[in-house]
C-alpha cells in the first residue's frame, strides 16, 4: 500500500512564491493542507496481492470460528413435541374450531416424551407457535406501553384499538390485541411419580419486569367482553409479576417463534419417560397453526441452531477461492508479461504530453502518458 | 409605442418607474410564500410533502410522522435561509447603488438626491467619473464643443472611451439655461438595444422656438457607463430603475440546475416509479392475504364484512406506500447541498486559483454547481480582457526595409532604431510622424503634465505611445490643430481633413498642413492588403509584404504606414470633392469612399508596425489543456475578424494552415450569408478527422442566420470543435450560448466585462475574470477567477472532483435507502403482509440522517487520482464528461447491490435470530446493524485515498452508532431499552456480523477485483500508473491496461460529439482573404 500526498499542480506555485513577500496584507486564501485538499492520503487499490490475502485470511479466521458454533450447537439437547392435531378428540378431529371453541370440552391431554439425550439443567420449556402473526400491523401496534407503566395512565388507550374499553367505556388494563390474545396452554410435567416442578420465575426479561410493567399496575376489566381472546389475569397480581404477560408482550419478529413457558431444574437422563398433562386451551384451529411443546438446554450460543456454524464453515471457502484468484492472475498474465515488456521498451522513446511546467510523475507515466494513445485522434469515436 | 418625456416637469414624474434599482428576487412579505412554492416546485419536495401530510393518519402510518416531518422542515429551513441569505447581500448590493448620492437641478438650483429619486424628466448633473445613474439624453457639456467621453465597458465590455455629442437643439444653452430648460423628449418604450435610441427632441419657449430634433444613440448617456475626462454632463432622465437599457439587458438569472442533478431527478423519478409498482404489488397480496388469511387469525379481530370503512381496501396500499417512502432517500438533498456547499469552499479556498497580480482570490457565488464543471462540453469564452490583457504594445517594426525588434526585445527598446531616431533618419522621423499623428486619439493632459492617451482602438493607443516613447509625444489636439513635441521641440500641424476607417477601406487618412512651412501632407495607415497596391510605382513592396508575413506569423497585429506630399492646388480640389460627398444626401458612404479612394494613391510607403496584444499568462496552454480534455472551446467577441483571427492563432484556439480549415461564413447578402453557411456545414461534414475546423462569423451574419436558418446553424455548432464570432452584441452572445444549450450541450461562458453577463448567466455556468473592465462579470458570475489560466483547474480538479464526489453521494443515498427499504419488504412477507415497519421510528430516522449520512460525507475528501495525474492526462476529463459515473447503468449497479446487501441482511438476520430469538426489538436491531456494518464497508471500498478525517469519520459513525444504541438503551421508555446490551453480550450477535459483513461484501471485492485487473476503466488505470510509480514490473498487465484506456477515453465520447479530431487548418475560404 502507498501512501503519499496528493501531488501539487503545477498551476500557481510560481505565483505561490513570487508573492511570498506580499503575503501579510492579502485575501490571499489561509493556507492549510485541509483547504487544498493536500491532506497526507493513502490510496490503496485492489491489487491481487491485497485481495488474495483479505479472502485468506477470511477464511483463516471463519473456519475455526464455524467449527466451534457447530459444536456448541450439537451439544444442545432439544425435544420437540408438536401436540395441537394429537390432543384434538378423536371424534372431533373433522372439527376442530368447534372443539377448542365449545368450552364444555376437557382440554386436558396428556402427551408422553422420551428423552433422547441426558439432558442437564436448567432445562428450558417454550411452547412454540407456528402460522402465529405477532408481527402483524394490526397487532404489533395494539398496545399501550405507558399504561404498562404507570397505573396513572390506566386511561389512555390509545393504539389499543380494537381492545381498547369495555362495551360501557371503562378502559381496559392491559388494552390492546396482544395482552387481550395471551397464549392459555398449560404444562405439567412428571417423570414416573416425580413431579418435575416448573419454574416459572424469571422466565421473563428483567429489564421488562422492573421498567415495562408497574408493580402497581393491577389488571382491570380484562377478558370481560364479549369475545374472549387469550388467557385471563389475577386481578390480584400486580403486571410485574405476571411473566406470562411480560414474555407473551415481547412480540415475536417472525411468524413461527418459540417462547418461554418455565425451567426445570432437573437433570433428565436418557430414555427417561416424561408425562406432560396439558391443557390445550388455545385456538390455533382457526388459522391452521400448529403448536409445539420444547425442551431444550442451552449453550454459550444459545439453542440449537447450527445457521451461524454451518455458515463460517462454508465461509471457509474463501481459502480456496483466494487460491483460485492467484491461479487465475498468473495465468492470464503469462501471455501479457511478454508484450508489456516490448512496450516499455518502445514507449520510452515516446515524448509525454506535459502541461506547462508539470513533472511527468514517473516513468511509467511517461510512456502512458503519450498523447497519441491517449487521444481520440487515434480511434474515432464514432463507434 | 411611445413614451414622452417632460423635462422638469413634475406631471410626468410618477406616471414611470422611479429609478429604485432592484435585482432581488423576494420582498419581506411574499418570501415565505414564494419561497414555499418554489421549493414545492421540486418533484422530490412535493413527494415528500405528500408522505408527510399521509403519515399524519395514523391508522397507516407504519412509524411516527416525525421521521419525514423533521427532516422535511430542516430541509425546508435550510434552503430557505440560503436563498433569504443571497437575496439579502443582493439587496445590500442594490441598496448601496440606490443610495448614491446624485446631482440633480431643478429650476436653477443644484441639489443632491440618491440615486433612488431620479425620475423620468429630470435633469440629473454629472461630474467626471461618475457612474451614470440611468439612461439620460445628453443637454449640455462642460466641453465648449458639446462633446463628452464614457467609458461603455459595463455596458457592451468595449474600454475604449466613447465620445458622446450634445444635440444640435441645446447645443448653445447656457449653464444657467440648462438649470431653467424645459422640453419634451418623445422616445421608444424602454428596450435593451444599446444600440439604437430613436427619438425626438423639442425644447419648449422661452429658450428655443419650436423645433423637433432628432436624437440617437450619440446622444445619450447610458447607466452603468462613467463619465470621463469631461468636468461636467447634464441630461435628462428617460429611462430610470430597471427600464434603462442596461437593466432591461440584464435580465433575471434562472436558478441553475446541474446536469448531474437531472439525472438524479430522474433516477428518482424512476424509483419512483419502482415504488409505485412495488406498492400495487404489495397492496395487491396484501389484501388477499388479508381475506384468505387474515380474517382466520382470530386475534387479529378484523372487523366482520361489512363494518369495515370504505376506503378498507386502500389501508394496506397506503401503509406500503408509506413504508417504501423511505425509498427516495429524504437526506439526499441535505447531504448534496452540504457536499456542494464544501465544494464551493475548497474553490474558494485554493491557493493556486489565487491571483497575485489583482490580490483576488477565486470565489463561487453559486455553490450549487460544481460537478457541472466536471461535465463541460463547451466553453464560449470573451476575447478581451478575457483571454488578453487587454494591453497592446508596439513589438516590431519594419522601416524602409530595417527590421527592428527581435525576439530578444521591442522595438522600442532596439538601439539600432534609438539610433536612426537621434541622427534624423528622414524616413524613420515620417514613420513616427504618422504614427502620432493618423489617428483619431485623443490626448489628455493630467495636472502633473504628464499626457495619456485615449482612443477608439487600442492599436492606435499603442502606436501613439509607442511614437511617444520615441521622443516623437502627441501633446494636445483639437478639432483642427495637434501639437507634437519632437527630441524637445514642439510642432503644430493643422488638421485638415480625416478620412476616416472603415472595414470596407481598411485604411484611413489624415490631411495635415505643417505648421510652419505650410506644407500639406497625407498621411495613411491601413491593413496591408489596402496599402500596399497604392504605393507609388517603382516603390519596393515585396520587403514590406514579407514583414507582414513574418509578422502576422509571429501572431502579431501589423498596420501598413505610407504618406505623401499633396500639392495645394491638388488639395483645394480634392478637398470640394470631399465636401460635396461629404453633404451628399444618397449614397454617401460609397462616394465619400470614392473620393477618399482617388487621394490615397501613390504613396511612399514607410514602413510596417506589429503591435502585440498580450495574451494572459498561461493562455495558450490552458486551452490546449482543456480542448486536450475534450472541451471545444469558442471565442465570442465584439472585436473584429481579423483581430479575433490573430488571437485566435496565439492561444491554440486555431493553427494555422495546414492542419486547420477556416470556415468563413460571411456577405453581403442574406443570400450570400446562407449559402456560404451551407456550404461550411457541408465542409465540416465531409472533412477528414485530421482536419481541424473552425468557422468564423460576425454578428450581421449570425442575425441573419438565426432569422432563416437556425437548424443548419445548430448542426453546424454540434459539428464544430472550435468557432470563432466576432462583432457580437451581448444579445447575441447570450443567444448563441442558448442554441448550444437547446441542443443538449453543457455550456461554459467566460468573460470580463459587462457585455459579457448575459451570456454568463445563459450559460449553464457563468464564469467571470474579475479584472480591468470591473466586477460587473464577476459579480453575475457563478465562478470568479483572476485569470483565465484558472479555469483549467477550475474545471479539471475542482470540477471533475466535484463530479465525481456527487455521483457516489447521491448513488449512494440511494443505495443506502434502499437497502433498508428492501429489508422492509422482505420483512413484509413474513409480517402477513400488513406493512409493518422492521425498525422503529428513532432507528429508520437515524438510520436516513444520522448513521449514513455522515461517513457518505468522507467522499468530499475523496481523490481519484491525483491532480497532477489529472492535469498530465486532461483526457480523462471525457469520463466525467460523458457522465461514466451516474448514469442509469452505474446506478442500476447500485440498485442491485442494494438488493443484494439487503437480503444478505434478511437472511443471515431471520435464521440467526429464529425461534427462541426471535424478538422484534432485537431482530430490527441485529438487522440495523447488519445493514450499519455494510454501509462502512461500502465507502470504505469506495473510497480512493484515505486521509483521517476520512477514517476518522467512517469508523467513528460506526462506533457512534454503537454509543447511540447504548444509550438509547439505557432510556426505560423507549422501546430500545435493553436491547443493545443484550445483543452485546451475545456472541451469536457478533458471528452474525462478521457473517454479513463478509457475506455481503465478499463478491462485491471479488467482482471489483476482477474489473480492476481484467477491466478496467481509464481511472483504474490511472491508479494503477499511480500506485507503479515507474516500477516496470508492478504491473505485468499494464500494456493491456494501456490499450485499454485508449480505448476507454475514445469510448467516453458521446455518439453525438464528433467524427474528428479538432487540429486547426487554413485553405480556400481562409482568414487570408478577409
Amino acid at each position: 500500500m502507498n501512501s503519499h500526498a496528493a501531488g501539487t499542480s503545477n498551476g500557481g506555485s510560481g505565483d505561490a512564491a513570487a508573492g511570498g513577500a506580499a503575503r501579510r496584507n492579502t485575501r490571499m486564501p489561509k493556507y492549510s493542507k485541509f483547504t487544498q485538499q493536500e491532506l497526507p492520503a493513502c490510496k490503496p487499490i485492489l491489487t491481487p496481492k491485497w485481495v488474495v490475502s483479505v479472502f485468506f485470511i477470511v477464511g483463516v479466521i471463519f473456519v475455526p470460528i464455524g467449527v466451534v458454533s457447530l459444536l456448541a450447537a450439537r451439544d444442545v439437547v432439544e425435544i420437540i413435541d408438536r401436540y395441537d392435531e394429537a390432543c384434538v378428540p378423536s371424534n372431533m378431529t373433522e372439527n376442530k374450531l368447534a372443539y377448542i371453541q365449545n368450552e364444555t370440552i376437557s382440554k386436558e391431554c396428556i402427551r408422553n416424551l422420551t428423552v433422547t439425550k441426558d439432558m442437564k439443567q436448567p432445562i428450558f420449556v417454550y411452547y412454540e407457535l407456528d402460522n402465529f402473526y405477532q408481527n402483524h400491523r394490526r397487532y404489533v401496534k395494539s398496545r399501550n406501553d405507558a399504561q404498562l407503566r404507570d397505573a396513572s395512565k390506566a386511561n389512555q388507550t390509545s393504539a389499543c384499538e380494537p381492545e381498547k374499553t369495555t362495551a360501557n367505556g371503562q378502559p381496559i388494563v392491559p388494552c390492546g390485541l396482544i395482552a387481550w390474545s395471551l397464549f392459555n396452554d398449560t404444562y405439567n410435567f412428571t417423570r414416573g411419580n416425580e413431579n418435575l416442578t416448573v419454574d416459572k420465575k424469571d422466565i421473563s426479561w428483567k429489564s421488562d419486569r422492573e421498567h415495562k410493567f408497574g408493580k402497581d399496575v393491577y389488571p382491570s376489566n380484562f377478558q370481560n367482553g364479549a369475545l374472549k381472546g387469550g388467557a385471563t389475569l389475577n386481578p390480584k397480581i400486580p403486571l410485574s409479576e405476571q411473566e406470562d404477560l411480560i414474555v407473551w408482550m415481547r412480540t415475536a419478529a417472525l411468524p413461527t417463534f418459540r417462547k418461554l413457558y418455565g425451567r426445570i431444574y432437573f437433570d433428565l437422563k436418557e430414555n427417561d419417560t416424561i408425562t406432560v398433562r396439558l391443557n390445550n386451551n388455545y385456538n390455533t384451529y382457526s388459522f391452521g397453526g400448529k403448536k409445539r411443546l420444547v425442551l431444550s438446554t442451552a449453550t454459550w450460543l444459545g439453542g440449537k441452531n447450527d445457521f451461524l456454524g454451518f455458515m463460517h464453515i462454508v465461509g471457509g471457502l474463501c481459502i480456496f477461492l483466494a487460491f483460485a484468484f492467484t491461479l487465475l492472475y498468473f495465468s492470464k498474465t503469462k501471455d501479457f508479461s511478454v508484450l508489456a515488456k516490448a512496450s516499455v521498451y518502445h514507449y520510452f522513446s515516446l515524448t509525454p504530453y506535459t502541461s506547462g511546467n508539470a513533472n511527468p510523475i514517473c516513468g511509467f507515466g511517461r510512456k502512458l502518458g503519450d498523447h497519441n494513445y491517449l487521444s481520440w485522434n487515434r480511434h474515432p469515436a464514432g463507434r | 409605442m411611445k413614451r414622452f418625456v417632460y423635462i422638469n416637469d413634475d406631471s410626468c414624474r410618477y406616471s414611470y418607474c422611479g429609478n429604485r434599482i432592484s435585482n432581488t428576487k423576494y420582498t419581506l412579505w411574499n418570501f415565505l410564500p414564494k419561497n414555499l412554492w418554489e421549493q414545492f416546485r421540486r418533484f422530490m419536495n412535493q413527494y415528500f410533502l405528500l408522505i408527510a401530510c399521509l403519515q399524519l393518519w395514523s391508522c397507516i402510518t407504519p412509524v411516527s410522522p416525525a421521521t419525514t416531518w423533521g427532516p422535511l422542515i430542516i430541509i425546508f429551513i435550510v434552503s430557505a435561509s440560503k436563498e433569504a441569505w443571497d437575496d439579502y447581500n443582493r439587496y445590500l448590493s442594490d441598496k448601496k447603488a440606490n443610495e448614491r448620492k446624485i446631482w440633480l437641478v431643478k429650476d436653477g438650483i443644484h441639489r443632491q438626491i440618491k440615486a433612488q429619486e431620479i425620475h423620468v424628466g429630470d435633469v440629473v448633473w454629472l461630474h467626471e467619473n461618475d457612474e451614470i445613474p440611468c439612461d439620460l439624453v445628453l443637454i449640455g457639456t462642460s466641453d465648449p464643443q458639446g462633446i463628452c467621453y464614457v467609458e461603455t465597458a459595463a455596458l457592451d465590455g468595449e474600454t475604449d472611451l466613447k465620445t458622446r455629442i450634445i444635440p444640435t437643439i441645446s447645443a448653445n444653452l447656457s449653464v444657467e439655461q440648462l438649470g431653467k430648460v424645459k422640453g419634451v423628449v418623445e422616445c421608444p418604450n424602454p428596450d435593451n438595444d444599446i444600440r439604437r435610441f430613436d427619438a425626438n427632441m423639442r425644447l419648449f419657449l422661452p429658450i428655443i422656438d419650436n423645433e423637433k430634433c432628432p436624437l440617437t444613440i450619440n446622444n445619450t448617456l447610458l447607466q452603468s457607463c462613467y463619465l470621463r475626462y469631461t468636468e461636467w454632463a447634464c441630461g435628462v432622465a428617460v429611462y430610470t430603475g430597471n427600464e434603462t437599457k442596461s437593466g432591461m439587458s440584464r435580465g433575471a438569472a434562472e436558478p441553475k440546475l446541474t446536469a448531474a442533478d437531472a439525472i438524479i431527478d430522474k433516477l428518482t423519478i424512476a424509483i419512483f416509479m419502482f415504488q409505485i409498482v412495488v406498492v400495487l404489488v404489495l397492496g395487491y397480496f396484501g389484501n388477499a392475504w388479508k381475506y384468505t388469511q387474515g380474517l382466520k387469525q382470530w386475534y387479529l379481530m378484523y372487523p366482520v364484512e361489512g363494518e369495515a370503512p370504505w376506503y378498507d381496501f386502500s389501508i394496506i396500499l397506503l401503509r406500503f406506500e408509506l413504508l417504501c417512502s423511505i425509498m427516495i432517500p429524504i437526506s439526499i438533498k441535505v447531504t448534496l447541498d452540504l457536499a456542494k456547499g464544501v465544494y464551493a469552499k475548497f474553490i474558494d479556498w485554493d491557493e493556486q486559483m489565487f491571483d497575485w497580480e489583482t490580490n483576488t482570490p477565486a470565489h463561487s457565488a453559486n455553490t450549487a454547481i460544481s460537478e457541472d464543471l466536471g461535465q463541460v462540453e463547451y466553453i464560449l469564452s470573451d476575447k478581451t480582457g478575457t483571454l488578453t490583457e487587454n494591453k497592446m504594445i508596439l513589438k516590431r517594426c519594419c522601416i524602409s526595409g530595417t527590421l527592428y525588434g527581435n525576439d530578444n526585445g521591442d522595438a522600442l527598446n532596439d538601439v539600432r532604431l534609438v539610433n536612426a531616431i537621434s541622427s534624423n533618419d528622414p524616413d524613420v522621423i515620417k514613420f513616427l510622424l504618422v504614427m502620432a499623428l493618423c489617428n483619431t486619439v485623443v490626448p489628455i493632459k493630467s495636472n502633473d503634465d504628464t499626457v495619456s492617451y485615449k482612443a477608439q482602438s487600442q492599436d492606435e493607443e499603442a502606436l501613439v505611445n509607442a511614437a511617444a516613447n520615441l521622443n516623437m509625444m502627441l501633446i494636445s489636439k483639437d478639432s483642427s490643430t495637434a501639437e507634437i513635441c519632437f527630441n524637445g521641440s514642439k510642432f503644430r500641424y493643422e488638421l485638415l481633413d480625416i478620412l476616416e476607417f472603415t472595414s470596407d477601406r481598411k485604411r484611413m487618412s489624415v490631411v495635415v498642413k505643417e505648421g510652419q512651412i505650410g506644407k500639406i501632407l497625407l498621411l495613411s495607415k491601413g491593413a496591408d492588403e489596402a496599402l500596399l497596391p497604392r504605393a507609388c510605382p517603382g516603390q519596393q513592396i515585396q520587403k514590406y509584404l514579407e514583414a507582414v508575413e513574418m509578422y502576422s506569423q509571429l501572431g502579431l497585429r501589423t498596420l501598413c504606414l505610407g504618406w505623401r506630399d499633396l500639392k495645394e492646388s491638388e488639395y483645394k480640389e480634392w478637398s470640394k470633392n470631399f465636401q460635396e460627398a461629404s453633404c451628399s444626401l444618397d449614397n454617401r458612404e460609397f462616394k465619400i469612399a470614392e473620393v477618399c479612394h482617388s487621394l490615397e494613391r501613390d504613396l511612399h510607403i514607410l514602413g510596417v508596425t506589429a503591435v502585440e496584444d498580450r495574451l494572459q499568462d498561461g493562455v495558450p496552454e490552458t486551452i490546449k489543456l482543456l480542448r486536450n480534455a475534450g472541451i471545444n472551446v469558442w471565442m465570442l467577441t465584439g472585436d473584429k475578424q481579423n483581430t479575433a483571427i490573430q488571437i485566435g492563432l496565439l492561444c491554440n484556439l486555431i493553427t494555422s494552415e495546414p492542419n486547420s480549415q477556416l470556415l468563413s461564413i460571411s456577405g453581403k447578402t442574406e443570400e450570400v450569408i446562407l449559402r456560404s453557411l451551407e456550404r461550411a456545414l457541408l465542409i465540416m461534414k465531409n472533412t477528414s478527422e485530421t482536419k481541424d475546423l473552425a468557422f468564423v462569423l460576425d454578428g450581421w451574419a449570425l442575425e441573419i442566420i438565426l432569422k432563416h436558418s437556425k437548424e443548419s446553424f445548430t448542426r453546424l455548432a454540434m459539428l464544430s470543435k472550435t468557432a470563432i464570432c466576432c462583432r457580437m452584441t451581448p444579445l447575441q452572445k447570450a443567444q448563441l450560448v442558448a442554441i448550444l444549450k437547446s441542443a443538449g450541450y453543457l455550456t461554459l461562458a467566460i468573460g470580463d466585462g459587462g457585455n459579457d453577463v448575459r451570456m454568463i448567466q445563459e450559460a449553464n455556468i457563468g464564469v467571470g475574470i474579475s479584472g480591468r473592465e470591473g466586477l460587473q462579470a464577476a459579480r453575475a458570475a457563478d465562478y470568479s477567477i483572476g485569470k483565465f489560466k484558472f479555469l483549467k483547474r477550475l474545471i479539471l480538479i475542482h470540477g471533475r472532483y466535484s463530479y465525481n464526489r456527487t455521483a457516489f453521494i447521491s448513488q449512494y443515498s440511494f443505495y443506502k435507502s434502499l437497502l433498508i427499504c428492501f429489508i422492509q419488504i422482505l420483512f413484509a412477507f413474513l409480517s402477513g403482509l400488513s406493512g409493518t415497519s422492521l425498525f422503529n421510528s428513532i432507528s429508520l430516522m437515524a438510520y436516513n440522517v444520522f448513521y449514513t449520512s455522515l461517513p457518505v460525507m468522507t467522499i468530499i475528501f475523496d481523490k481519484d487520482i491525483s491532480e497532477t495525474t489529472v492535469m498530465q492526462y486532461p483526457q480523462i476529463l471525457l469520463h466525467s464528461q460523458a457522465g461514466r459515473l451516474l448514469n442509469p447503468t452505474t446506478f442500476c449497479g447500485w440498485f442491485g447491490c442494494s438488493l443484494y446487501h439487503a437480503l444478505v441482511v434478511f437472511f443471515i438476520t431471520i435464521c440467526a435470530y429464529s425461534d427462541e430469538k426471535s424478538e422484534m426489538q432485537e431482530l430490527s436491531m441485529v438487522a440495523l446493524s447488519g445493514c450499519i456494518w455494510l454501509q462502512a464497508f461500502v465507502v470504505t471500498m469506495d473510497t480512493n485515498s484515505f486521509t483521517y478525517p476520512q477514517i476518522l469519520l467512517i469508523w467513528g459513525n460506526f462506533v457512534a452508532f454503537y454509543m447511540i444504541n447504548l444509550i438509547l438503551s439505557a432510556i426505560p421508555s423507549l422501546q430500545l431499552y435493553t436491547i443493545m446490551f443484550h445483543l452485546c453480550s451475545q456472541p451469536s450477535y457478533w458471528i452474525s456480523m462478521a457473517l454479513t459483513v463478509a457475506v455481503g461484501m465478499g463478491p462485491v471485492v471479488a467482482f471489483r477485483y476482477f474489473k480492476n485487473l481484467y477491466q478496467p476503466s481509464a481511472i483504474n488505470i490511472l491508479q494503477q500508473i499511480e500506485q507503479s510509480n515507474g516500477s516496470i514490473q508492478a504491473s505485468g498487465n499494464l500494456e493491456s491496461a494501456r490499450a485499454n484506456l485508449t480505448n476507454l477515453l475514445t469510448g467516453s465520447r458521446k455518439n453525438r460529439d464528433c467524427y474528428y479530431h479538432p487540429l486547426l487548418s487554413d485553405s480556400a475560404e481562409s482568414a487570408r482573404t478577409y
